[in-house]
């Protein structure tokens, strides 16, 4: 299999998790909000091919296609939606949370900007440590309006760690538009830091933004030097839930038009065919796994505190 | 006899730290500048090398929340400020992310740290750079707070939580503490870390007390007893967040009386923790309403003679005791002069 297809596969099976969510969504099995990765898996699974598993890598909340896409096990996945004791962490985290230790996934945070500087710590310890390793953090272009962003900036210049930003811009925070919120340009921003910045305009690219992620962490390895990546995408969803809201007045349908009809894993039908069966196959089972775990019983409930 | 001040049983157990632990790292605002921090990390970047002991921006923020990353890797954060009053600008770390990593990933990870916050007091050091901000993080489950009030303390409980303990402590010194002279033989055996201490027995009434409140109640009972030959038990809560109950209940089972005495606001705060702790326990034991030592409840005022209102001190101690012990506020007792006050502490010059 050609690496493109591998990765198509690894963004068609994100897609598919997704749209089985949506389905699963008004049974109420899945009692908490889930933000939906739709329409901002590929560049996700671009740049996570580049990572080895010893990468390590932290989210925001929105974090359904890194979460799979570092390699984190479906079936936990599931358990950990539907609030079962064989989630990954025993249903305590739920779909915000996410985290898959063993794959380097190191957690995600509803504090959007918070994880900026938990990766600047892990960075740190693989410089002093000299290893031949990246962490990168993933946020919105919500969380570089965070003063955190502009601290971890400032220290990951100075003391040139390895750290990689990768900033996926759907020009949304919530339903706040990016011009209604920013005063400043992000090249300029981070040439006063001396940092190096790559702009993604089409976040559908997987196979460049897998190269070039490549090479960046190859350099990144050499020099310890921070990175940031802005990778220009589309939420097709609602914020939060598993909605269309174009109906809510503050962005058009058209937007979503514009993405969605040159969307490869919408466009891609022969691909699509070619692996449609075997993701569906892993999702039933994965699902079929949480519909029949048990939930967590009360003594977890004062358990892992301290 | 051998002595020790409390700066000095901070020194060396920040040495120890970084010699006993090779996780450990050391950092914060002047670790690395001729002050040294109060002189608690004097020549620890020589000894131990930049990676390891190092200065920081002003980015409380950032280098808190630094420390999950660091910890999640093996390293052992050890993160100080000057004052803790610039602790709130950690608290989204401390709250949202450090108290919560384990349990809300499930027990997949856990976050070994230390925080180090300085109580400043005294000589105008105004609103902004005194505050006792303990209440704010012993709420939050998952945060360990301890407040050592002694050298002993001091080296007890930072050997344990650096080399043993796995989740984050937060310390809060107080700087009036640093200049205390200690009798070093006594920090020779090793008490139990992360819980409270009889610092000493009595039968009339019961002090439980936190950080510098501990040496104003000993001072206090000191006098009480040279004057009226009052039996007053100290209980030294250290860990705020983990107090022996069970001490607790036993002492003022035995003297029916007891006085909070801590360094904060008492609403919502330590007094109102052991007053809770006492009265959802066993009300009964009480044989007078529970007495409060805490800060007027306004901020901290600049001018002396404010500063002096604000604060109290041994002498409201010695009221209370009386108080208890006779049954009514106006005990007519004399209470300690500010000679005695001045005798049994070299009042503070500063600046600090």
């Amino acid at each position: 299999m050609r690496h493109y297809e591998k990765m198509f596969y690894e963004a068609l099976r994100i897609r598919m998790v997704e749209e089985r969510i949506i389905e699963i969504y008004p049974s109420d099995k899945i009692q908490s909000p889930v933000h939906l990765s739709i329409g901002q898996e590929h560049h996700v699974v671009g740049f996570c091919n580049s990572l080895t598993m010893d990468d390590q890598l932290f989210a925001t909340y929105r974090s359904h296609a890194p979460y799979l896409a570092k390699g984190g096990d479906l079936k936990l996945f599931f358990a950990e939606l539907f609030g079962k004791k064989d989630g990954i962490s025993k249903g305590k985290a739920g779909s915000m949370h996410l985290c898959a230790p063993d794959v380097g996934f190191m957690g995600s945070s509803a504090i959007v900007g918070a994880i900026i500087s938990h990766a600047l710590g892990a960075a740190y310890s693989i410089k002093i440590k000299g290893q031949s390793n990246i962490v990168v953090a993933m946020i919105g272009d919500g969380a570089t309006e965070e003063g955190v962003f502009h601290e971890c900036l400032n220290f990951a210049s100075l003391k040139d760690l390895p750290i990689l930003i990768v900033i996926e811009n759907n020009g949304l925070s919530i339903h706040s538009h990016i011009h209604a919120r920013q005063s400043y340009d992000l090249n300029d921003l981070l040439g006063a830091y001396k940092i190096n910045y790559l702009k993604v305009d089409d976040g559908f690219d997987m196979d460049s933004i897998y190269e070039e992620t490549k090479e960046i962490r190859n350099k990144m390895i050499k020099e310890y030097r921070p990175f940031v990546i802005e990778m220009k995408t589309y939420r097709y969803k609602s914020h939060v839930g598993v909605e269309d809201d174009f109906d809510k007045g503050y962005r058009h349908k058209r937007e979503f038009k514009e993405w969605y009809l040159r969307d490869p894993l919408v466009t891609n039908k022969p691909l699509i065919r070619r692996f449609r069966k075997e993701i569906m196959d892993e999702i039933d089972e994965a699902v079929e796994f949480a519909e029949k775990s048990e939930y967590p019983h009360f003594e977890e409930l004062h358990k892992d505190v301290y | 006899m051998s002595l020790i001040t409390y700066r000095e049983a901070i020194a060396i157990a920040m040495r120890d730290a970084l010699k006993k632990n090779p996780s450990s790292l050391v950092y914060g605002l002047c670790v690395t500048d001729h002050t040294g921090l109060f002189g608690t990390t004097l020549g620890l970047e020589a000894e131990f090398g930049a990676d390891r002991v190092f200065e920081t921006p002003l980015s409380e923020d950032a280098m808190t929340g630094f420390a999950v990353g660091a910890a999640l890797n093996g390293l052992y954060p050890i993160h100080i400020h000057l004052r803790n009053d610039f602790l709130l600008l950690s608290m989204n770390q401390l709250v949202n992310s450090i108290a919560k990593y384990k349990y809300m990933y499930g027990g997949c990870f856990e976050i070994p740290m230390l925080v180090r916050g300085i109580i400043g007091r005294s000589w105008g050091q105004g609103a902004q750079h005194s505050q006792s901000l303990q209440a704010l993080f012993a709420h939050i489950p998952g945060l360990t707070v301890i407040m050592p009030a002694s050298a002993k303390s001091v080296l007890d409980n930072y050997d344990y939580v650096v080399n043993k303990c796995k989740s984050p402590v937060i310390s809060l010194e107080h700087r009036l503490l640093y200049d205390y002279v200690f009798e070093s033989e006594e920090c020779v055996s090793k008490t139990e870390a992360l819980t409270s201490y009889i610092v000493q027995n009595g039968s009339d009434v019961t002090i439980v007390a936190a950080s510098i409140m501990v040496q104003e109640s000993q001072k206090a009972s000191r006098f009480v007893k040279e004057n009226d030959g009052i039996e007053v038990e100290i209980i030294d809560l250290n860990c705020i967040t983990n107090p022996d109950i069970k001490m607790i209940l036993e002492s003022v089972s035995k003297t029916g009386k007891v006085i909070v005495a801590d360094t904060g606001w008492s609403s919502f705060g330590v007094c109102a923790e052991v007053a809770r702790i006492i009265a959802t326990n066993s009300p009964e034991i009480l044989k007078a309403p529970i007495k409060e030592i805490s800060m007027a409840k306004a901020p901290c005022p600049t001018a002396k003679t404010l500063e002096n209102f604000f604060y109290p001190d041994m002498g409201d101690i010695v009221d209370l005791i009386y108080a208890l012990y006779y049954g009514k506020s106006d005990h007519g007792k004399d209470l300690p002069s500010r000679e005695y006050k001045m005798r049994s502490f070299k009042e503070f010059k500063g600046p600090f």
